[in-house]
């Protein structure tokens, strides 16, 4: 028992004297934080948030209301297996998948090409690290300017294969019937060009910024999501409303179905 | 001097009222405190937030808006249930059921139809707006994948609700859509029968995707925002300018 009494002071006398700090003053004054303290920053969530939440979901419900009441779901007549629609279309949010199933196969098309585009946007944040430009709309005036920049490249590049296709007799790669007469597999112009093609463009896009923009990992990767983001909503815009009979391209207003 | 008791404050002085509601009216910083914490629904917010958190120009609402669509689904959703029937014999005419004879019937399912449409686009742009700010820098990247993961349930619900009304739009566009998924490489055949149930579009896929569609999907998305919603707070709120 003496011995555990007697350790502390042992311990106490080994501090160094030096190190020591002086007590200089009392100030009176609250004890601990309370969970209402403000900093100059901040707000309270009731009323600051919970009103604009309150008043968000108000206006979102009366658009929601009048939406339905003005405009009606579609109900086509009963399905009939053995009755095709020309053209048969998935929802409007698969048919940039189905646009593409026109021009490639349609592993790559409907599956590869999907799957690589989400596992590469979930895996984002593990390659781009660097805390800069958080909260910033488009990071900087470089990143907006990218933005701009790529959204402008990918619908040239996409209109320009899709025209070419079209020229070319629709279906598949456009150089699909030389291919065939040169007795070339299927798989050259369905898996093997539409690759090379996704490829070069994507490579093409990734040298320009960097050569024009002299862009950090962020700003490369904002290029790369801007191509996606209106490669995801062109396609789906031209399958929606300018594939009609056969999916061949037709304008808006000639279409045999208008499609929800 | 002692103020007259008005019958509202005989109610909220009441034994019955105190056991429900746990705070004073919310016009001191206390009370504002309390309420936020002492209520179930409100308790996923903190008490007090950093200013820039509520600028609308910065969220555009786009989560807060995906999560009100998925709501309004719901309720929505189990109002279309009653008079649904998940049966290729039966379902199209409940649905024309629902839109001729049920009170609000065709309200209901006009609301069910663009609220979906519109949950696919609010998640998407909800989507845009986290990149573009830079939102899924760490520490948030464990949250932005699983907000990827829930744009792939918000497609799935769609898709999956897309068959049951069992007109031409419906089987048609699953045919597309099942075609698509046949396409798999290697495992092409077994997605196809996974998805359909069968060899062809019937009964079997009718009742595979309504019970994906009203109870197994919503259950996954709910699951999937509780803990996207709570990694929101454990990451320090929404992200902000540094």
């Amino acid at each position: 028992m003496a011995e555990l009494v007697q350790q502390p002071t042992d311990a106490a006398a080994q501090i160094d004297e030096k190190k020591k700090q002086k007590l200089l003053e009392l100030v009176r004054g609250r004890a601990v934080a309370r969970p209402t303290d403000l900093a100059d920053d901040e707000v309270m969530v009731w009323p600051s948030l919970v009103v604009i939440e309150a008043v968000s979901a108000a206006i979102f419900l009366a658009i929601m209301f009048v939406l339905s009441v003005m405009v009606n779901a579609p109900l086509l007549e009963r399905a009939d297996p053995n009755k095709t629609p020309n053209p048969a279309k998935a929802p409007w949010y698969f048919l940039n998948l189905q646009e593409m199933l026109l021009h490639m196969d349609p592993a790559l098309a409907g599956i590869i090409v999907p799957t690589v585009a989400l596992a590469s946007i979930a895996a984002i944040p593990y390659i781009d690290r660097s805390p800069l430009g958080v909260g910033v709309l488009g990071t900087s005036s470089k990143g907006r300017t990218i933005i701009a920049f790529t959204t402008v490249f990918t619908s040239v590049v996409l209109i320009g294969l899709i025209l070419l296709d079209e020229a070319s007799g629709r279906t598949g790669f456009w150089m699909k019937t030389v291919f065939n007469d040169w007795g070339w597999p299927e798989w050259t112009s369905g898996m093997v060009m539409p690759t090379l093609v996704i490829g070069i463009f994507v490579g093409m896009l990734v040298v320009m910024v960097k050569k024009i923009f002299n862009p950090t990992t962020r700003e490369l990767i904002i290029a790369l999501y801007t191509g996606f983001f209106v490669t995801y909503w062109l396609l789906a815009i031209v399958g929606t409303s300018f594939r009609g009979q056969g999916q061949d391209l037709t304008l808006p207003w000639n279409l045999p179905l208008v499609h929800h | 001097m002692r103020r007259e008791q008005t019958l509202a404050d005989r109610i909220t002085g009441s034994a019955l009222w105190r056991s429900v509601v746990r705070h004073g009216y919310p016009d001191t910083q206390r009370n504002q405190a309390l309420i936020i914490a002492s209520n179930v629904f409100l308790h996923i917010h903190p008490v007090k937030i950093k200013r820039y958190a509520t600028k609308v120009t910065y969220t555009f609402c786009l989560g807060g808006l995906s999560f009100f669509m998925f709501l309004v689904l719901t309720m929505t959703g189990v109002l279309l249930m009653f008079y649904y029937v998940p049966s290729t014999d039966l379902a199209y005419q409940s649905m024309k059921d629902i839109e001729g004879s049920v009170t609000f019937g065709q309200l209901m399912r006009n609301m069910h139809r663009w609220a979906a449409q519109g949950m696919v686009i609010a998640v998407f742009l909800h989507m845009g707006r986290v990149f573009y700010t830079g939102s899924y820098k760490p520490p948030r990247e464990f949250n932005w994948v699983i907000g990827v993961l829930l744009l792939v349930v918000t497609f799935l619900l769609s898709f999956t609700g897309y068959l049951l009304p069992w007109d031409q739009l419906a089987f048609w566009a699953v045919t597309v859509g099942a075609e698509i998924g046949g396409a798999t490489p290697i495992i092409g055949p077994q997605v196809s029968r996974v998805l359909l149930g069968d060899y062809q579009i019937g009964q079997n896929t009718l009742i595979r995707f309504y019970t994906l569609h009203v109870i197994f999907l919503p259950l996954v998305a709910a699951f999937l925002m509780a803990v996207h919603f709570w990694r929101i707070r454990k990451d320090g709120g929404i992200s902000g300018p540094l």
